[in-house]
């Protein structure tokens, strides 16, 4: 009965920590990026002043899916948010492991699509294709990166690799895995669709691409998706390489280190075009996953 | 209930309904859906007993055998239900055309030609239930003229050579083994010499692989599906293809038994990996080919290739996990791909045309297609919650914890290359602007939409409660000698990782519900036009404006010099020279008498020579 009740408690507890989280990093995102480009830049907290404004605010809709899109998209990352173990809180990890993860992710992307297309405004097509196929060019070395890992510690479930690095140390810098890793953080802005990878929602050429109906409580919904998309890809990392974490401070501070340094790559590069990004995704990323993934494989057999 | 009544009832019944038809039509209709119903029934009465029954023996002595076990009955049940929801969406789809007597005789035909060949227990009944099958699916495909002539002659030269392949594995048994009956062939093969068994499989796997559309004999599939009649094209797609599927299982698992499979080479070289590879190349290629697709049917077409790689994946690499997940892909396959063809049929029969450039935002006209449309891509995708994804789970996991990540990597991105022309194939015919000749149209009527909504029912059942069908799955799992899984109603549990689909589904279900709380919290919407939105009420161009033409361009830049169809233009390339030597050879009729009597002389005189020489006779 103890196990239920802090069962339902993780189950509660761990989708509001991992939008704190989010926002955080939004806010703290455009406060860095500021001071990079010597701007003072908006308050930590303007995300959320944003976020409730949006919800008060008059939107416009263009149908069914339009609306259940969003819904289905931002239901879907806090589904993704459940099965990852965030520090040792790992409310429903038991129940699929990597695989189920890697799947459900899959919703937000598609309900965002679903919704924007119903919108037949061309820059949400053209940002909806970009994303597409910019999401075929990183999942290439991701699922080598992924594969390896699973090859490596022989399981599918993601608690079971965090619990074997606790005990033999980060993945990051064990042999086999040091290029699969490398190789993640190199794909790491293209997931989280930060430049040079943000030609999807590029805002000064296609108007924010599948954000360009929306308006009100749409964008709110999207930010919010937008928080929990940083803190899903950011703590997969953390996760699978970095160990996971023993407690949600210490896991909270390595998500924090990783994302900083995607900030710095964001703040100075300027975007790729998509055939660019393509051509880089599948070129080095690739070639270190896949030499990951043989080394890997070799060692196991 | 016996199992002559099925074949009685099919084949009676399809004769039946064709002479019906000359009577009314709606007669002929009623006749047409209530065996279609009538037929699942009975197998669906008949399951759990294995029965087996020599009907005939009168054929050279050989025993011709009706047999049911558990993986007949999982293919006869897949067909008969298929089967029966195309032709109640063929009612309302051939109204008004011509031969519609002829259609539904032919409908009926395959549809108990399938069953026989999955009831069949004996290989000479196989081969005729297999011909009967072939024969009246390549009139079908021709139905609607034009190009489809030419791809239904593409489909019966490329079956023909299958079934020659088969009729030479199978007299080869008969004078070896001196049987045709499936068990005795299977209980005398693990005494024969292994360059016999691979001589076995080579000429079985041409048979199979061509109607089961593996690269590289997968060439007549895209132009066969595109040009049939939508509602065969359901049954082409969900069963027709697999009863290749049926033969790769007798074949690997029944008449060469798993041991013999697995021990055939050794390493990469050995014949399961060459499979298994086999099953890898034909997910990647296809999936990338449909991506480029302007037709929506033939995408779908080069989509049912790939498909058809995954389940040869999971055949072949033969384990337990993955041979579940091979036969459960399959049965979850026939049900959104047909799904799908339906769907993307009842557009067609409304608009009239399959282009993907020219469609758009159908959505609002037909919600009921669009939602069977979008469970149908989401099915086929792997979207969890959908049977789809568990199939895939099962044949991934097993990859992995079994060491062959790359064939795993394989699967993989060919369900990412899934995702991309799902979306293109969803948004262009259903999202985005309608097109101003699309503003009157009407959803279709009910007899069409009944289908697609009892299939996409059974998607989402299947998903979320897997366990009912891979019960059955794990029953033919064990009756081919491999350990039972630890199977649940909600997915499948083991230390190595366990999948709760019912767990998955009350995540999305609360969290979908929370999300939507939150959303009518907000701030009312107002539901606006497009063009007031995007032009902000200015002047917009009367005509398309929405992109979909090429949605993948950049993509379609960098990728399309290296998906030409070879193997197609290699086959055509053997098409032409054929037919080119043969015009050369049609020059020595010449139709002179004398040149004639040339010839006989020149004949002869070589023959005397040859016997001169060499003394042959």
């Amino acid at each position: 009965m103890a196990g239920m009740v802090v069962k339902i408690i993780q189950i509660i507890l761990s989708p509001i920590l991992a939008l704190i989280t989010g926002v955080f990093f939004l806010g703290l995102a455009r406060k860095i990026v500021a001071r990079i480009h010597w701007r003072y830049g908006p308050p930590l907290i303007q995300p959320v002043i944003d976020i409730i404004r949006l919800f008060y605010q008059k939107s416009i809709s263009h149908g069914g899916m339009f609306d259940l899109g969003i819904v289905l998209s931002l239901a879907g990352s806090i589904v993704v948010v459940l099965f990852l173990p965030f520090g040792q809180i790992t409310p429903l990890s038991s129940s699929g492991g990597l695989l189920v993860i890697l799947y459900i992710m899959l919703l937000a992307p598609l309900g965002i699509a679903l919704s924007a297309g119903q919108g037949a405004n061309p820059n949400i097509s053209i940002g909806i294709s970009r994303k597409l196929i910019l999401s075929l060019g990183y999942e290439v070395p991701l699922l080598l990166v992924l594969l390896a890992v699973m090859t490596r510690y022989k399981t599918i479930s993601i608690v079971q690799v965090v619990n074997i690095q606790q005990s033999t140390g980060w993945s990051l810098f064990s042999l086999p895995l040091f290029l699969s890793g490398l190789s993640y953080f190199l794909i790491l802005p293209a997931i989280l669709g930060i430049r040079p990878f943000d030609m999807a929602s590029a805002p000064q050429e296609i108007s924010s691409g599948p954000m360009a109906e929306y308006g009100g409580k749409y964008l709110a919904l999207a930010t919010i998706e937008h928080a929990f998309v940083l803190f899903i890809s950011i703590a997969l990392f953390v996760n699978l390489f970095l160990g996971g974490a023993a407690n949600p401070v210490i896991f909270f501070v390595k998500m924090l280190v990783v994302f900083v340094f995607g900030l710095f790559i964001h703040a100075v590069f300027p975007r790729f075009r998509i055939e660019q990004a393509i051509k880089y995704l599948w070129k080095w990323p690739t070639l270190l996953a896949f030499v990951g993934l043989i080394i890997t494989s070799f060692i196991r057999s | 209930m016996s199992l002559e009544l099925v074949l009685i009832v099919a084949f009676g019944g399809a004769l039946l309904t064709y002479l019906s038809g000359k009577i009314s039509h709606s007669l002929r209709d009623s006749f047409a859906v209530i065996i279609s119903l009538a037929l699942a029934a009975i197998i669906a009465c008949l399951y759990g007993e294995p029965v087996e029954k020599t009907f005939y023996s009168g054929f050279f002595g050989l025993g011709l055998v009706l047999r049911l076990n558990i993986l007949s009955w999982l293919f006869a049940i897949t067909i008969a239900v298929v089967g029966s929801l195309s032709i109640i969406f063929s009612l309302s789809y051939v109204k008004g055309k011509e031969k519609t007597d002829f259609y539904f005789l032919m409908m009926l035909l395959v549809n108990a030609a399938m069953l026989g060949v999955v009831l069949s227990g004996d290989l000479v009944s196989f081969y005729i239930f297999w011909e009967i099958m072939s024969w009246s699916a390549f009139l079908l495909i021709s139905y609607n003229k034009g190009p489809a002539l030419a791809a239904g002659m593409k489909y019966i030269i490329m079956s023909i050579i299958g079934s020659l392949s088969f009729l030479v594995g199978m007299l080869s048994l008969y004078v070896s083994f001196g049987t045709l009956n499936i068990p005795q062939i299977a209980s005398v093969t693990t005494s024969a010499s292994p360059g016999y068994i691979l001589f076995i499989l080579a000429a079985f796997s041409i048979a199979f692989g061509i109607k089961n559309a593996v690269l590289p004999f997968h060439t007549w599939l895209p132009d066969a599906h595109s040009e049939a009649p939508a509602p065969f094209s359901a049954m082409l797609s969900g069963i027709l293809i697999k009863m290749g599927t049926y033969g790769f299982l007798l074949l690997l698992y029944v008449i060469i038994g798993l041991k013999l499979f697995l021990g055939i080479g050794s390493g990469l070289l050995s014949l399961h990996s060459m499979l298994c590879f086999l099953g890898a190349v034909t997910i990647i290629i296809p999936t990338f080919i449909a991506m480029l697709q302007k037709d929506a049917k033939r995408l779908l077409a080069w989509s049912t290739v790939g498909q058809a790689g995954y389940i040869i994946l999971g055949i072949a690499f033969g384990t337990n996990l993955a041979l579940a997940g091979g036969i459960f892909h399959f049965f979850n396959h026939a049900l959104f791909k047909a799904l799908l063809f339906l769907a993307l049929g009842a557009v067609e029969f409304r608009t009239g045309t399959r282009d993907l450039d020219s469609l758009g935002g159908l959505a609002k006209k037909m919600p009921v297609v669009f939602i069977a449309a979008l469970v149908g891509i989401c099915a086929l995708i792997g979207v969890p919650l959908t049977n789809g994804f568990v199939s895939k789970w099962l044949i991934y996991k097993t990859l992995i914890l079994e060491g062959s990540p790359f064939l795993a990597f394989f699967a993989l991105v060919g369900t990412w290359g899934t995702i991309l022309y799902s979306y293109k194939l969803i948004h262009n015919v259903f999202l985005g602007q309608l097109p101003d000749k699309y503003k009157n149209i009407h959803k279709p009527p009910f007899s069409m939409q009944l289908p697609l909504i009892i299939l996409s029912f059974a998607i989402l059942l299947f998903g979320i409660l897997p366990g009912i069908p891979l019960k059955v799955i794990d029953a033919i799992g064990t009756s081919f000698g491999f350990e039972p899984l630890n199977i649940n109603l909600w997915g499948i549990t083991s230390e190595t990782g366990t999948l709760n689909t019912i767990n998955i589904f009350s995540a999305v279900l609360v969290a979908g519900v929370i999300v939507w709380i939150l959303f009518s919290l907000g701030a009312k919407s107002v539901s606006a036009a497009q063009e007031n939105s995007y032009a902000a009420g200015a002047y917009t161009p009367s005509d398309k404006y929405h992109y979909t033409v090429e949605f993948y361009n950049p993509l379609h830049r960098m990728i399309k010099p290296f998906l030409r169809d070879v193997i197609d233009e290699f086959y055509y390339w053997i098409a032409s020279s054929v037919r080119s030597l043969a015009g050369g050879v049609r020059h020595i009729y010449s139709g002179d008498v004398g040149c004639y009597v040339m010839y006989i002389i020149l004949f002869l005189s070589l023959l005397i020579f040859v016997q001169m020489k060499w003394q042959v006779w």
